[in-house]
């Protein structure tokens, strides 16, 4: 089809539609390339593809629904997350104008729109920065979660909205061997960009960091590259930067364990958070070049699994069930008991989260001159208090602690989706 | 140095001609938003049947109460039409938006006992009606404003240039960020006397070594030297390029949107040099500057807010707070030490802080940013 190249080459000539629409020339290939499906037109949270190992560029993911998109959306390629202090001066209808503003702003991001309509003079800055012009929307998908700081900061109820702080959103206690900088850790606010297309996510937290200047500035932000799991039973397992497959052992979107373990339902407290989820965020850099000098064997015993097939040292393929319990010739287990999937094993504590990290390198650090990359690790799930903390509190003891420092952390809130008029953040404030 | 947006003499405006129609305007769609143009549709046709409105994205809500006869409205440019709704039943209303271009289009409500109408769009960048004397009042403001600046660095320069021929560098040292002040408060019209602004106010390095002058050539002797052996000349010639610049003053004409420009100029400033303690590298006098550009943005939004229509009250507030919370921000370095004239060295500044002024900073200069086009005339 001749009109699947990309938007730019030829202007649409239809004065209805000055603007050059992503959306529209874009959504017309991405239709094309999975089968003909209809763009849009679903009310699921979700746009599946045949592979979403290979997905369209051109697929839209939706915005609106029930629940937030970029959390049961099959993982996608990309990761551009930004944390956002408010500002000292903000007030509370500030805050509210700023996510009333995100919501528009997101939802026409993630359909491969500018994020506004053009302005009305040329002596105007321009509404979009421009740069996402001519790409595909790249499955974007834009998730705004509320930090501790929104409620309370240093005892300070900013938005009277203290008594509205879920009990779940904890401030996180320290674990052992955490080495966190408080300059990578917390924020009142986050805003996840998933997508396809790196330039697509800068050009996400871009416009919406700018449409939150004297508000909101970023606190920290992180980029990553290459999922590190698996999050629908469709996807196969990626490797992560030891090298192995990570994320076999995840909660698939597809699954019916999903929604008991991810989404806040009608039965928790607060009601506002219905339908929303809790993350936690962990900048967890590995120590690459200790890891890379470790010997094959060993590096298989830390993990539990063979780098080669990603099957549990007690089986011969990938999903394998991973047997705690199966003992060698001298009777001592096969998967060692500081191994990393026997204390982190969700069947075995009963505990199950939605992994959703990438990889990540910030390219050298200077100090010492070795690598700085490692894992974003993200976990959603309904409350962190029976969830990632236990999980966490019983890696104490987990081998790879030697190769890896918890050097960032963050817990967000993340309210429900934005139905159609609605804005992310509603049931909160009102 | 950054390049100047505003140029000194030569009006790089055009300034075109207003033709704004006494009917029903639509509200001018500032950045973000879409005027909305309310038409209800009667026996008798289109109401309003001659509409003005401003180029841009415009929002047509239409509105049929009780007419029987007509129940379309269309946009049309000759006879191509750009936008319509049919079946607009008596009870119902219907909206459609247009990206509008400046011209003159027909509305047509089929039915009506007058079914055509007008709608003439202005270019939103000129079409703005507002007084030809409040303009010439705003521009004669803030060239007034430039003026006595100028004087005053005329007069801060003299002595400064003194000491640093009498070789007193303690002096000197004391009198250099004062010195600078009126110059960072109206920089961008210094900028536009294209070889004055680098012959005052040359970092090392932006211009060729050997005919390196200026403010921070001087200031290279004094902290980095200290000495001011050799300086005379510089000084010499800094105290005559300040009055070359005062004797251009009284020749400059600008327009409204330029001085809008040129406070977002004064920020950028801010922003590029002064909060990485670039500008006065060797003084550390950065804040001073910091509170020049700002004092000088603020005059230059000052003088054309009252060109703003009623309708940009918000944005106007807005701005308002902004500058105030920049001040707050400045506020908590002001430091007793002359050198600093005022305020704290930016030695004296953590990581934390200069943060915390930045980010002020973008705060107010993103909405300021809006203004240019919403003075244009």
């Amino acid at each position: 089809m001749t009109g699947a190249h990309p938007a730019g080459d030829t202007p649409p000539s239809d004065q209805k539609s000055p603007t050059l629409s992503r959306r529209r020339l874009l959504g017309v290939a991405g239709a094309t390339a999975v089968g003909g499906l209809a763009i849009g037109a679903s009310t699921a949270a979700v746009i599946a593809t045949r592979d979403d190992d290979h997905p369209s560029s051109g697929v839209v993911v939706p915005f609106r629904g029930a629940h937030q998109a970029g959390i049961a959306t099959p993982a996608q390629d990309r990761l551009l997350f930004a944390s956002y202090d408010l500002s000292a001066t903000a007030e509370r209808d500030d805050v509210i104008s700023m996510l009333k503003e995100w919501t528009l702003a997101a939802e026409r991001m993630s359909q491969g729109d500018p994020v506004g309509e053009p302005a009305a003079s040329e002596y105007s800055p321009p509404t979009d920065t421009g740069e996402a012009e001519g790409l595909h929307p790249a499955r974007l998908t834009i998730t705004v979660g509320f930090g501790p700081g929104l409620f309370t900061l240093d005892g300070k109820d900013r938005f009277g909205i203290a008594d509205r702080r879920p009990a779940a959103l904890i401030d996180l206690p320290s674990f052992p061997r955490d080495e966190l900088d408080p300059a990578r850790c917390g924020g009142d606010l986050c805003v996840q960009a998933c997508g396809d297309d790196p330039q697509v996510l800068f050009h996400a937290i871009r416009n919406l960091t700018r449409i939150a200047r004297g508000t909101a500035v970023i606190r920290w932000s992180q980029e990553g590259f290459g999922r590190t799991s698996s999050t629908t039973s469709s996807q196969s397992t990626p490797r992560n930067l030891m090298g192995f497959k990570d994320g076999t052992d995840n909660l698939l979107s597809d699954s019916a364990e999903f929604a008991s373990n991810v989404w806040v339902t009608g039965a928790d407290d607060p009601g506002w958070m219905t339908d929303g989820s809790y993350l936690v965020a962990r900048r967890i850099r590995i120590l690459i070049e200790n890891w890379d000098r470790s010997a094959l064997n060993d590096q298989e015993r830390t993990i539990g699994r063979t780098r080669d097939t990603g099957a549990p040292l007690t089986g011969t393929a990938e999903r394998d069930v991973v047997d705690l319990d199966a003992k060698d010739a001298s009777g001592s287990p096969v998967i060692p008991v500081d191994a990393h999937v026997r204390l982190a094993n969700q069947d075995k504590l009963g505990i199950h989260i939605l992994r959703r990290g990438y990889n990540f390198t910030d390219g050298l650090d200077p100090r010492v001159g070795q690598l700085d990359a490692g894992l974003f690790f993200l976990a959603y799930q309904r409350d962190p208090r029976k969830q990632f903390v236990p999980l966490q509190t019983n890696l104490a003891a987990d081998a790879l602690n030697e190769y890896i420092r918890h050097v960032g952390s963050a817990i967000f809130a993340i309210p429900p989706g934005a139905r159609a008029g609605d804005w992310i953040g509603q049931t909160l404030f009102t | 140095m950054s390049k100047m947006v505003i140029t000194g003499v030569v009006v790089a405006v055009t300034v075109l001609a207003a033709s704004c129609g006494s009917d029903k305007a639509a509200t001018a769609p500032s950045d973000g938003n879409v005027a909305t143009i309310e038409v209800t549709l009667t026996d008798g046709g289109c109401d309003p049947a001659e509409i003005s409105a401003l180029s841009g994205a415009t929002t047509f809500h239409v509105i049929n109460e009780d007419s029987a006869a007509v129940s379309e409205f269309e946009v049309l440019d000759g006879t191509k039409i750009l936008g319509e709704v049919e079946n607009v039943t008596p009870g119902l209303d219907r909206s459609f938006s247009l990206t509008l271009k400046s011209g003159s289009y027909i509305t047509q409500c089929t039915g009506g006992s007058k079914e055509k109408g007008t709608l003439e769009v202005a270019d939103a960048g000129s079409g703005k009606s507002a007084d030809p004397a409040a303009r010439d009042a705003a521009v004669k403001n803030y060239l007034t404003y430039v003026a006595s600046e100028s004087k005053l660095l005329v007069a801060a320069v003299a002595p400064f240039a003194d000491a640093v021929k009498g070789g007193d560098v303690d002096k000197a040292k004391s009198l250099f960020a004062a010195a600078r002040y009126h110059y960072e408060s109206i920089e961008p019209i210094a900028e536009s006397f294209g070889d004055l602004d680098p012959k005052i106010d040359a970092r090392d390095g932006d211009v060729p070594a050997d005919t390196w002058g200026g403010f921070h050539r001087i200031e290279k002797a004094l902290w980095a030297d200290d000495t001011a052996d050799g300086m005379s000349k510089v000084a010499d010639q800094l105290v005559a390029d300040v009055n070359t610049l005062d004797g251009s003053i009284a020749a400059i004409v600008l327009e409204p949107a330029q001085i809008a420009n040129g406070a977002v100029e004064l920020l950028n400033e801010v922003s590029a040099s002064k909060i990485t303690g670039e500008e006065d590298r060797y003084s550390h006098t950065d804040l001073s500057d910091f509170a020049a550009n700002v004092e000088g943005a603020d005059a230059a939004f000052k003088a054309v807010q009252s060109l703003l229509a009623s309708s940009d009250s918000t944005l106007a507030t807005t701005i308002e707070g902004r500058f105030k919370d920049v001040d707050t921000a400045l506020a908590a370095y002001k430091g007793d030490d002359a050198v600093g004239n005022g305020y704290k060295l930016y030695t004296d500044l953590t990581p934390e802080n200069t943060k915390g002024l930045s980010t002020s900073i973008d705060a107010l200069a993103e909405p300021l940013s809006r203004v240019a086009a919403l003075v244009l005339q």
